[in-house]
């Protein structure tokens, strides 16, 4: 007599229907991807069941270690991998559906372009794949050349261009299309601290002109200084997602910045905190960043030429 | 020059009638039937019978309802261009710079003392053109899509609303135009090279005749015989393929330059039927030639060549009715060796009630025997003697019979269906010669087809060995008819193999003395056999493709010969872009 009662079929995320709310750009289900050798054997599980959301108007962060994942899921959004198992949709299409290519702008880790072509003729290639007429693509095509900085090398192929020049260029045509989503893969490898600087300034500003944006980034500063939310990928997996904001806040800790003290009153504020059964963790001047204080040296010799910074000691 | 039955099809009975149209739906059918279960197979593998059944359903149903109908132009000729730039910044007007240096040279390879210089000249220089465009057309294809893929630019391409379709027609429109400039700059200095390889004249030799007849000097290794009319104009001999024009002017005869050399007849061939020495009909005469090209007829019996015209219009002949003859002789005995074998030739009506007189000629091989009739002639109705208007008594509704036959007893004359026709109008040569580069420009556009198609699934130099491959059964798919067939003797590849270390004839049995073991041997063979003929059958038979004799033999390219090459130029261009189209949106591009 068989008494176990029938087990209660399990919902298959993969043949589920494609999301409708349209605040939600990129939506992945249980997504997972097998690389497999000619034979078909199993090399590596780069990435396991991942459910994330990536919603509108947001800078989202993805973040991880080598290995770990992160490229294989924006290549399985763009529909460059076909995935093992679930499904990613963008716009509320399936990955591979080439339509909705019309609305992204996808920025490559490195800036894989034709060498042989010049920035006006780049951007103008990359123009008439979006189907543009050529007086759309000339305004366009002026407009990035200018924003990104390349108004004295428009002309000159793109195997002279430094790897900032080149990841410039590749921002451009990542734009040449006016995305509503934008999918940037390092963004910020190969440039300078000033270029770093405008390409996180940039980027800010793209979310405020209501663009969606997913980021893929080592720098982890890059990260913090910029995205809204992030998720943590480690050898395939999912390892924590949320704001940024609250993911680093260290929730009993208490941070005071004070200007002007004198060592009287700090000695009273560490018996204060004492006397209230408080550990005191540290109590001295804080420090810049490397990045801040990079910047501001550039800025105080831009503003003063041939004189030694002020904050050099 | 060889013309083969085939080639006389209009355009329309070789679509209709003789197979053409469902030789190429059924090789579609028979692509379509594999190609979906080999898709259906790996979908399965992939992931299950039914959810692999229904991804195949759903690209094939992408095909039909997206991919085609949402094409874009500007986007194909954005790749396009892309392609050509790419071309051209990687050099390949290199290319031009090794013809130019080719052509410069080739005059010193070419014999000055050829018997016929334009039919060495054109063909060497279609030839070298035709490989050379071959050869571009596979590595300009082959490499762009893998190194794409290699470098990673694919990413940026393929993440844009681009098509796969776009991307295969964008690149074949851009090779295809990189190599028809290429092609373009061939042809105008394959032009100058060959008129200006042929291009000479004459001084005056000797006078007779009171200066109506006379020789030219020797140049180039010939001379001219030629005579004057009373206005003291006429023409030369023909000599190694020409003629001068010769023209009194005062007192000084002056030889023009060559002419007849390059020029495009426009053939009316007819149909061939043999009789024998008993006047029966037969299938002609094999002399014991190995070729059964030519079949033969023999001298002084009822044995005739009848060739059958129909429908021939009386405007292609206002004045004379021209014909041409290219017949050869075959002597059973040596005889007055000085004296070609002589033959007749009578038109007569179908019915053959109304016939011409007997007109006399002594065959001149290897050349083009060139004859004119007026139409208004003497013969026969009803046996009895009268005069004749060739279209009303003989040509009724255009159609009669040419009736050759051999006098001398004991010797043959050889002759194919393509080896007496009609000559009407002249078609220019420059056309004609066009009309060879379109040709050539064919089998490059199918080349370049095969070798993006190639390069879709395959690493760059992969590609290029498959597209080889398709050259090579292309251009020798004869090669491989002959052996399946067992045209050609001593077996397959491995029996050659075999037979190679024995020094053993081909002619000879195989003989190893064990049945079992070259048994084995014979089987491989066929299977081997077997697959390459049944691939080469899916494959376009580039030699067909090539009409370089009739550009050389100045026969005016058969205009529903070419609409038939460009027909199935067409139809491999269809099939290779449904197949790269599946590959290209079946493969992982960052995989």
């Amino acid at each position: 007599m068989s008494s176990a009662a029938p087990a209660a079929p399990e919902t298959n995320p993969t043949t589920s229907s494609a999301p409708t709310n349209p605040d939600i750009i990129v939506e992945t289900r249980s997504l997972g991807k097998i690389y497999r050798d000619f034979w078909g054997r199993k090399k590596v599980q780069a990435l396991k069941s991942l459910d994330i959301e990536v919603r509108r108007g947001e800078i989202f962060g993805l973040l991880g270690p080598n290995g770990s994942g992160k490229s294989t899921t924006i290549k399985l959004m763009l529909g460059l991998l076909f995935p093992t198992s679930g499904r990613a949709f963008v716009f509320g299409k399936e990955a591979t559906d080439v339509a909705k290519n019309e609305r992204i702008g996808y920025l490559p880790e490195e800036s894989y372009l034709y060498k042989f072509l010049n920035a006006e003729e780049t951007l103008d290639f990359y123009g008439r794949l979006f189907d543009m007429p050529a007086s759309v693509r000339k305004e366009r095509t002026e407009a990035l050349i200018n924003m990104v900085g390349l108004q004295r090398a428009r002309r000159r192929q793109l195997r002279e261009y430094s790897k900032g020049m080149t990841r410039r260029i590749g921002l451009a045509q990542a734009l040449i299309n006016e995305p509503e989503f934008l999918v940037l893969d390092e963004p910020t490898t190969g440039l300078d601290p000033i270029g770093t600087r405008e390409m996180k300034d940039l980027i800010v500003k793209l979310r405020e002109q209501g663009k969606t944006i997913l980021l893929c980034s080592h720098q982890l500063a890059d990260v913090q200084d910029v995205c809204d939310r992030v998720a943590i990928l480690h050898q395939g997996e999912l390892k924590e997602l949320g704001r940024v904001d609250s993911l680093l806040k260290v929730q009993d800790v208490t941070q005071i910045h004070a200007k002007g003290l004198d060592e009287n009153t700090k000695s009273q504020i560490r018996d204060l905190i004492a006397k209230s059964q408080g550990e005191l963790l540290k109590m001295d001047n804080p420090t810049t960043t490397m990045e801040e204080l990079f910047l501001d040296i550039v800025r105080d010799s831009e503003n003063r030429p041939g004189r030694r910074s002020s904050n050099a000691s | 020059m060889r013309l083969t039955p085939d080639q006389f099809w209009t355009y329309w009975e070789w679509l209709f009638e003789r197979g053409g149209l469902l030789g190429g739906f059924l090789l579609a059918l028979i692509l379509a039937v594999l190609g979906f279960i080999a898709g259906f197979l790996i979908a399965t593998i992939k992931y299950g019978p039914a959810e692999g059944f229904l991804q195949v359903a759903k690209i094939l149903g992408e095909f039909f309802t997206v991919d085609l109908p949402k094409m874009s132009i500007r986007r194909i000729f954005a790749i396009a261009k892309l392609s050509f730039k790419e071309a051209i910044r990687n050099r390949i007007l290199i290319v031009v710079a090794v013809f130019v240096v080719a052509i410069m040279f080739a005059g010193w390879f070419l014999d000055p003392k050829a018997s016929n210089p334009a039919q060495l000249y054109i063909p060497t220089v279609l030839t070298f053109t035709n490989w050379l465009m071959l050869l571009m057309g596979l590595f300009l294809s082959t490499f762009s899509i893998p190194r794409d893929i290699a470098n990673r630019v694919m990413y940026t391409i393929v993440t844009k609303p681009v098509r796969p379709t776009e991307i295969f027609l964008g690149r074949v429109l851009g090779f295809v135009a990189v190599a028809t400039m290429n092609l373009v700059i061939f042809g105008v200095m394959s032009y100058f090279f060959i008129v200006r390889g042929l291009s000479h004249t004459h001084d005056l030799e000797s006078l007779q005749n009171d200066g109506l007849a006379g020789e030219t000097t020797s140049v180039r290794f010939h001379s001219h015989s030629f005579t004057l009319n009373e206005d003291g104009v006429g023409t030369t001999n023909m000599v190694k393929g020409h003629r001068h024009i010769v023209r009194k002017v005062g007192d000084k005869v002056v030889v023009s330059e060559q002419v007849d050399d390059l020029t495009a007849r426009n053939p009316v061939y007819g149909t061939l039927r043999f009789t024998g020495r008993d006047g029966e009909e037969n299938t002609g005469y094999n002399v014991g030639y190995m070729s059964e090209y030519q079949k033969y007829i023999e001298g002084d019996t009822l044995s005739s060549a009848i060739w059958k015209f129909e429908n021939v219009d009386p405007k292609l002949f206002p004045d004379v009715l021209n014909f041409d003859m290219t017949l050869s002789a075959f002597r059973t005995y040596k005889g007055d060796i000085e004296t070609p074998v002589g033959g007749v030739v009578i038109f007569r009506s179908l019915d053959g009630e109304v016939e011409s007189d007997r007109i006399p000629f002594r065959v001149k091989e290897f050349q083009i025997d060139q004859h004119s009739i007026p139409l208004k002639l003497k013969g026969f109705r009803k046996g009895e003697p009268a005069d004749l208007d060739f279209f009303t008594d003989i040509a009724q509704n255009g159609s009669f019979e040419v009736v050759v036959r051999c006098r001398d007893r004991g010797q043959y004359l050889g002759m194919a269906a393509a080896d007496l026709y009609l000559r009407a109008s002249e078609g220019t040569f420059v056309w004609n010669f066009i009309k060879g580069y379109i040709s050539i420009w064919l089998q490059m556009f199918i080349v370049v087809c095969f070798g993006v198609m190639f390069s879709t699934f395959l690493s760059g130099p992969v590609a290029v060995i498959a597209t080889i491959s398709v050259i090579v059964l292309g251009m020798f798919g004869w090669f491989i008819d002959n052996l399946t067939t067992g045209k050609i003797s001593g077996g397959g590849p491995v029996e050659a193999l075999v037979r190679l270390p024995l020094q053993s004839g081909s002619e000879t049995q195989l003989d190893l003395g064990n049945e079992m073991i070259e048994g084995a041997i014979k089987g491989v063979d066929r299977g081997l056999l077997f697959s390459v003929s049944t691939l080469k059958s899916a494959l376009p038979n580039l030699y067909d493709l090539e009409t370089s004799d009739f550009i050389a033999y100045g026969v005016n390219l058969f205009d529903g010969l070419l609409a038939r090459h460009l027909t199935i130029a067409f139809g491999y261009f269809l099939m290779t872009s449904v197949i790269a189209y599946f590959f290209l949106k079946t493969r992982e591009m960052a995989g």
